[in-house]
């Protein structure tokens, strides 16, 4: 479950790899949005420098920049980077864009429990009472502590029924 | 003796029950982010500054700048037990403080480098109270372009240090001020990069891309099934190191803080480069250079000096200057913004009184950190035996309140997730992070330096160039970014320095 290598060797020549490929056209496209962006805001005003002046520097910089990487790669192409475990990247992510949704609707206490469960049962296979002690810790505990002890609020439901029993 | 007059009433502000509270449980959190491999401290420093919002401002300053040091003190204990540097800068004591545990001197070799860490830190806190003054008074007579070229030489040396590339390390510098960038401009009131989004007028909550770039990307490189460690506490007695191993440190430590104070006061000098120069000083003038590697004292006194004096040094350009000297300090820095400080010699001026509480409290969070850190080693090794998935969720709820409370809307959890993928990108494609977030925190002033000077000199670029202070600095960070065109070289313990 790990993307691909970095470089890759096809019979003997060595080619860069997509990866690294995508990344230089990722860095040379914000260059050219950041330059185009930067002129319509104004590098100059009768006042002196513009919003633009700074920001159409460093569009320049990384357009630059990225042309001497790919220069870089076609050259020498890097070494094999480690990869990421696909599975763990996707698991956290899509947890954390839901956790995000719900909260203010559920508040904090009842979607970081469900978060956490599922981190800590069904990821991470954790027995039962470990796991519903740490998810009650972490969600209702965590509420009562910065809420009374740190005078730092955290979300409360946006449903009423929820919201009078104090979640 | 205005200076230690002044020194003295910052003692009476931090030794008040409350902020003495802070600065412990900093120094507690510290060496918990310490020990656990995975979370670094620029990562713990800006996870916990929600922890510190509603704080008066000395208060909160002062729990993270021991949470700042504590760091330092905790990823000695995993370098010295687990053969695992907890953090970057305690790489360097894993050759010969677990070597030193294969021959039961676990606790002596925690002890040497606590005392180390200890004495480090202080003379270095010292040079920063000498320092603080004269520094700071030279500092006020610095305009907005001397300010603009010193912020280039800063950002030039962490660049040029930072990996292996200075392309990608300039890209990640570029990034940084690109993110700083967005929202409101300051001067013409025009929205910059916001897409439209109006969470995004008051520009991207700082805390949320530190923590997504440097926190959740390294969650997210974890991989599954990884190992709990087997690690086992030395008992009270195994602390105690003979009179041999004490004589032997003494002159390890007094090069180490010298190594380390002198190359904190660089900026873009981390803490792991003053280790391994400590490491290569012991391998050239120890009396026992030959044991090194195989269990020397020298090995884990000298580098665990140096990086705690380098860590307390590097806070004198902050407080002098303005200028954050590593990717750490620029986070402390943020923190100082976000209480409404300034960080540079107007502090001692504007705010002399939490200046003084905050210096005054990095002795009292050293001898904090003696006390807690080698008595209380079984309780730090126990928190290594937490499963990855416990620790793992537990950092989560931690990022996602970080994120959260800055401005307490969710818009910035999803920030820290996309910056936690941008980071995780950015990381497997080898280009440094250090760079962005010192970028991060010193655009708006580089940018706000850069255009005041423009408005002096109606324009005129040449205003750089002909104040001789600017000059030079411009100078010198032009021929920083153009060494790899000069041909010059990196040293070789820059080349292996593990935080870049």
């Amino acid at each position: 479950m790990t993307t691909e290598s970095v470089t890759t060797k096809t019979g003997s020549t060595i080619r860069v790899a997509r990866g690294v490929l995508a990344g230089i056209g990722a860095v040379a496209a914000v260059g050219i949005y950041v330059l185009v962006s930067s002129v319509s805001l104004g590098l100059w005003t009768s006042l002196g420098p513009g919003a633009g002046l700074f920001p159409f520097a460093m569009g320049a910089l990384l357009v630059a920049m990225s042309a001497i990487w790919l220069l870089q790669e076609l050259r020498r192409p890097s070494a094999k980077g480690e990869g990421v475990d696909k599975g763990v990247v996707i698991s956290i992510v899509a947890s954390l864009v839901i956790l995000a949704a719900v909260m203010d609707l559920l508040g904090f206490q009842l979607s970081m429990f469900a978060f956490l469960l599922y981190h800590l049962k069904i990821r991470g296979r954790r027995a039962w009472v470990p796991s519903l002690i740490i998810a009650l810790a972490g969600s209702v505990g965590a509420f009562y502590a910065f809420n009374y002890g740190l005078n730092v609020a955290l979300p409360v439901s946006a449903f009423t029924p929820l919201n009078l029993i104090g979640l | 003796m205005e200076t230690l007059n002044e020194l003295l009433g910052g003692f009476a502000t931090a030794m008040t029950w409350q902020n003495l509270l802070f600065a412990f449980l900093g120094c507690l959190l510290g060496t918990i982010i310490g020990v656990l491999p995975g979370v670094g401290p620029v990562a713990g420093v800006a996870l916990l500054i929600p922890l510190t919002l509603n704080l008066d401002p000395a208060g909160s300053i002062i729990m993270l700048c021991a949470i700042f040091y504590g760091t330092q003190y905790g990823g000695t204990i995993t370098s010295v037990l687990l053969n695992t540097p907890g953090e970057a800068s305690s790489a360097i004591t894993t050759i010969d403080g677990y070597a030193m545990t294969k021959m039961g001197r676990a606790g002596a070799a925690l002890t040497l480098a606590a005392v180390g860490s200890f004495i480090g830190g202080t003379i270095a806190t010292v040079g920063l109270v000498a320092a603080a003054k004269p520094l700071g008074e030279m500092g006020l007579l610095v305009g907005p372009p001397e300010f603009f070229a010193l912020m280039v030489v800063g950002i030039s040396l962490l660049v040029a240090l930072a990996g292996k590339s200075m392309v990608k390390a300039l890209i990640s510098g570029a990034l940084g001020l690109l993110i700083s960038m967005v929202g409101i401009d300051p001067v013409a009131g025009a929205p910059r990069f916001t897409f439209g989004i109006d969470n995004l007028m008051d520009g991207v909550s700082f805390v949320a891309v530190i923590v997504g770039v440097f926190g959740l990307s390294e969650i997210l490189s974890f991989r599954r099934n990884e190992p709990t460690p087997v690690v086992h506490a030395p008992g009270f007695r195994q602390l105690f190191p003979s009179r041999t191993e004490w004589r032997r440190s003494a002159p390890a430590m007094a090069r180490g803080t010298g190594v380390g104070f002198g190359l904190g006061l660089i900026p873009g000098m981390t803490g792991s480069v003053s280790s391994l120069l400590s490491y290569a000083t012991e391998k050239r003038f120890s009396r026992f250079r030959h044991e090194l590697g195989k269990g020397a004292v020298e090995g884990v006194a000298g580098p665990e000096t140096a990086n705690n004096a380098h860590a307390n040094a590097a806070l004198i350009p902050l407080f002098t200057l303005g200028i954050p000297a590593s990717p750490t300090i620029a986070v402390l820095m943020g923190a100082f913004l976000q209480q409404g400080l300034t960080p540079g010699p107007s502090l001692f001026t504007d705010h002399s009184e939490i200046a003084w509480a905050i210096i005054a409290s990095l002795f009292i969070g050293n001898v904090l950190l003696l006390l807690l850190n080698v008595p209380l080693v079984g309780l730090w090794t126990s928190i290594l035996r937490v499963p990855t998935p416990i620790l793992t969720a537990v950092i989560l709820v931690f990022m996602v309140i970080g994120a959260y409370t800055i401005n307490f809307s969710v818009f910035d959890v999803y920030v820290m997730i996309g910056f936690g993928l941008l980071g995780l990108a950015l990381r497997n494609l080898d280009i440094p992070l250090a760079p962005m977030v010192l970028t991060l925190v010193l655009g708006p002033l580089m940018e706000r330096s850069l255009r005041e000077s423009l408005e002096i000199s109606q324009g005129d670029f040449t205003v750089f160039t002909s104040r001789p202070i600017s000059a030079v600095l411009i100078g010198i960070g032009l021929l920083i970014i153009c060494s790899p065109l000069l041909k010059l070289r990196k040293p070789k313990a820059l080349m292996e320095d593990p935080e870049a």
